[in-house]
């Protein structure tokens, strides 16, 4: 390095720190992702294709992302909010419009997951990954038939269940049970989930988003509500793995279960919106969504990535679920409601 | 204690008022306690009595709602009658007591039941509210806050007992092998607290180490669940705080006078005697020191109480960061925090005066 350039750097460094604004516009991209959601070979892959250096943050639910995102004090590029969340941010014009002419590959997108109810014209959001959330039971120790949510909390399992940490899944689910919509949110349908959340939470052993399929590997837990992707994986290792007890089933609730479409979004003052669009065209690449689908086994939406995918993986009922089961979307909720979901289950849980 | 504490600050001459310099010398420290004690701690009450916002996490308001929250739910009867019922065996304590040993004089024998009762009645009150948490406090929150208080109790507890032996072994060790001893007290701390918390996750779990030495050496015949139990919880809790417990007490031991111990076994004293009534005494200043370091950290922990805990026993440092996490309601979460700073600021408050009114009346 000659004194030029040492100079130079010197001075960028020291702007970088007086205004980082400036000085990071150019290189970087921070993204603020679901845990287990972006393989870091992608990141890497993407990091290395664009020179970008990439930061990466994680959440574990959609309400922890937008307590984040309200707080405002760290500023993200990417998000990536499910259905019912862009819809929220979408109506309070907290989303960037992406520029679709920079994304060409939008087109490998099977088209049942563009223009969807909560962003009809695609202007704020470009899908992700789809999944639901279901009941995975090891079937090497519990031989019970299990068809939808009534049967997984039962007292025979109490302490042998794993369910996701996510108040609004919770009530949900209990919603379904009773026969009820699941974006019903009344304060009398609360009343009623909270009668049958009041019997389920205390046979809970663990409440995991992030990773619930570790506890149930480990024979920690024998049953669980989790999201589908874990299910896929649990299934895989499961196979692969020589330990005994290890047969897993994964089954959609009869009663109805939560399908979630989770995209990638730009909020509104994200300072590197250019890599941003460079991103997701990059995941969009067919070959990169396999990637990233081999290593988070949810439902693919990349069209020409799927053609790539080998008969036995399509043949995973995690990811794809075979059959036309009961699927629905979460959709927004006013910030009361949100509240009473997020009162009822803390005071709950904390019996 | 405050024997020795009262002792030492007489030792010290008359108090001067502090000069400029020292001023000077203080304004580092008085800074850091305003940008990070007192400013956090104004913004926190300012919190504790908005309203939760929708973009923004707070809508400022004045609203009394939060603490209203805070004790939803919560009856005195159950209490009333808990400390009644602990009353009641506590006058039969003192009744055995009083006619125990007839030949006593009297003043012995007050100050005997006064000993016992207030053993028995801080005993038989702990005991009848640990069992019956839920009958007695029906608010949810002041339910977690005592159970809060009770693991961090235990946990203190536990972390006497293991502490104590060991410090006072390191600290009478050969000059040689202490500072051994001490940095294999310390070598844990070069992980990261989350790494050792994920170790006990892969020591505890079923198909674990501890379930599987346990199975090979046919102790058991079914693997049994221990990891996501309230013990799991109070095991992460005793591992992470023990040393804050051993370092304190070890500096106490470290300066104990020997000859003091020697002076009480030529003076006839057995062991037992010897210990409680000289090296005690003489430690106590680093067990105190030990309590206020491992109590006050355990009841705000979460980390542990999530990862070991399976967060199905929530601690109030669970709830609080909950708030300002998931449920995103900041104000209630910095209601329950304001909380919990008020209890520590009257028990602080309560002990301090009795401290001052034992050292006024020696």
């Amino acid at each position: 390095m000659n004194r030029r350039k040492f100079l130079t750097t010197t001075a960028a460094a020291t702007a970088a720190l007086a205004l980082p604004a400036h000085a990071q516009a150019r290189s970087t991209l921070n993204i603020f992702c679901w845990s287990e959601y972006i393989p870091q070979s992608v990141i890497d892959g993407f990091s290395k294709a664009n020179r970008v250096r990439v930061n990466v943050e994680n959440y574990a639910s959609n309400e922890e992302m937008l307590a984040k995102l309200a707080a405002g004090t760290a500023r993200y590029d990417l998000i990536q909010p499910s259905e019912y969340v862009v819809e929220e941010l979408v109506k309070d014009g907290r989303l960037e419009e992406i520029d679709m002419a920079n994304i060409p590959n939008l087109k490998n997108l099977d088209p049942k997951y563009t223009k969807l109810s909560y962003d009809p014209e695609n202007k704020y959001s470009v899908t992700w990954m789809a999944g639901n959330v279901g009941i995975i039971v090891n079937r090497s120790k519990i031989k019970d038939e299990i068809k939808g949510y009534s049967g997984v909390f039962q007292d025979k399992f109490k302490k042998r269940i794993v369910v996701l940490d996510d108040s609004r899944e919770l009530v949900a689910w209990a919603l379904a049970s009773l026969g009820l919509d699941i974006n019903d949110i009344t304060p009398e349908n609360l009343e009623k989930a909270k009668g049958v959340l009041e019997k389920w939470l205390p046979l809970v052993k663990l409440f995991d988003s992030d990773s619930p399929k570790t506890a149930l590997l480990n024979g920690d837990v024998d049953l669980g509500l989790v999201w589908n992707g874990e299910a896929a994986k649990v299934l895989e290792e499961s196979k692969a793995s020589k330990r005994r007890n290890m047969e897993f089933e994964y089954i959609l609730p009869a009663e109805g279960a939560h399908m979630f479409i989770d995209s990638l979004a730009i909020p509104k003052g994200a300072r590197n919106k250019a890599n941003a669009e460079k991103f997701i065209n990059y995941v969009l690449e067919p070959k990169v969504s396999v990637a990233i689908w081999e290593e988070f086994p949810y439902t693919l939406v990349n069209a020409e990535g799927k053609k790539l995918l080998k008969p036995e993986q399509l043949a995973n009922p995690a990811s794809f679920p075979p059959g036309d089961p009961k699927l629905d979307l979460f959709k927004m909720i006013s910030p009361d409601r949100a509240a009473a979901i997020d009162k009822l289950v803390t005071d709950l849980k904390n019996v | 204690m405050q024997a020795a504490l009262a002792t030492s600050t007489s030792s010290r001459g008359p108090r001067r008022q502090p000069t400029w310099m020292g001023w000077l010398l203080m304004v580092p420290m008085l800074l850091w306690l305003l940008a990070f004690v007192v400013v956090p701690t104004a913004i926190l009450a300012v919190y504790s009595f908005g309203k939760r916002g929708r973009a923004t996490p707070v809508e400022f308001a004045f609203t009394w709602d939060n603490y209203f929250r805070v004790f939803d739910g919560t009856e005195l009867l159950p209490l009333l009658r808990c400390v009644l019922h602990a009353a009641g065996i506590t006058l039969v304590a003192i009744l055995i007591d009083w006619f125990r040993a007839p030949s006593r004089l009297r003043h012995e024998r007050v100050a005997s039941a006064r000993r016992v009762g207030i053993a028995v009645f801080i005993a038989a009150l702990l005991w009848i509210v640990w069992s019956n948490l839920s009958e007695v406090f029906t608010g949810t929150y002041v339910r977690i806050f005592v159970r809060s208080i009770f693991y961090a109790g235990f946990t203190t507890l536990m972390c006497v007992i293991v502490g104590y032996p060991v410090a006072y072994f390191i600290g009478r060790a050969r000059e040689s092998h202490r500072n051994l001893l001490l940095m294999l007290v310390m070598i844990p701390f070069w992980t990261s607290f989350l790494i050792r918390t994920y170790a006990w996750i892969t020591i505890l779990n079923e198909s674990g180490l501890l379930n599987g030495f346990l199975l090979y050496a046919s102790v058991i015949s079914e693997p049994f669940s221990m990891l996501y139990t309230p013990g799991a919880v109070v095991i992460g809790l005793v591992y992470s705080y023990l040393p804050f417990m051993i370092l304190p007490i070890y500096g106490s031991v470290e300066k104990l006078d020997n000859s003091l111990v020697e002076a009480a076994f030529d003076l006839g004293a057995g062991p037992v005697r010897a210990f409680q009534t000289v090296i005690l005494p003489l430690t106590q200043p680093g067990v105190i020191a030990g309590v206020l370091l491992v109590f006050i950290p355990s009841i705000g922990m979460f980390a542990i109480t999530d990862l070991m805990g399976g967060k199905t026993v929530p601690m109030i440092g669970n709830v609080i960061q909950n708030q300002f996490g998931p449920a995103r309601d900041w104000p209630f979460g910095a209601a329950l925090g304001m909380t919990l700073l008020l209890i520590f600021a009257i028990a602080f408050w309560f002990s301090t005066r009795k401290q001052d009114g034992h050292s006024v009346m020696g």
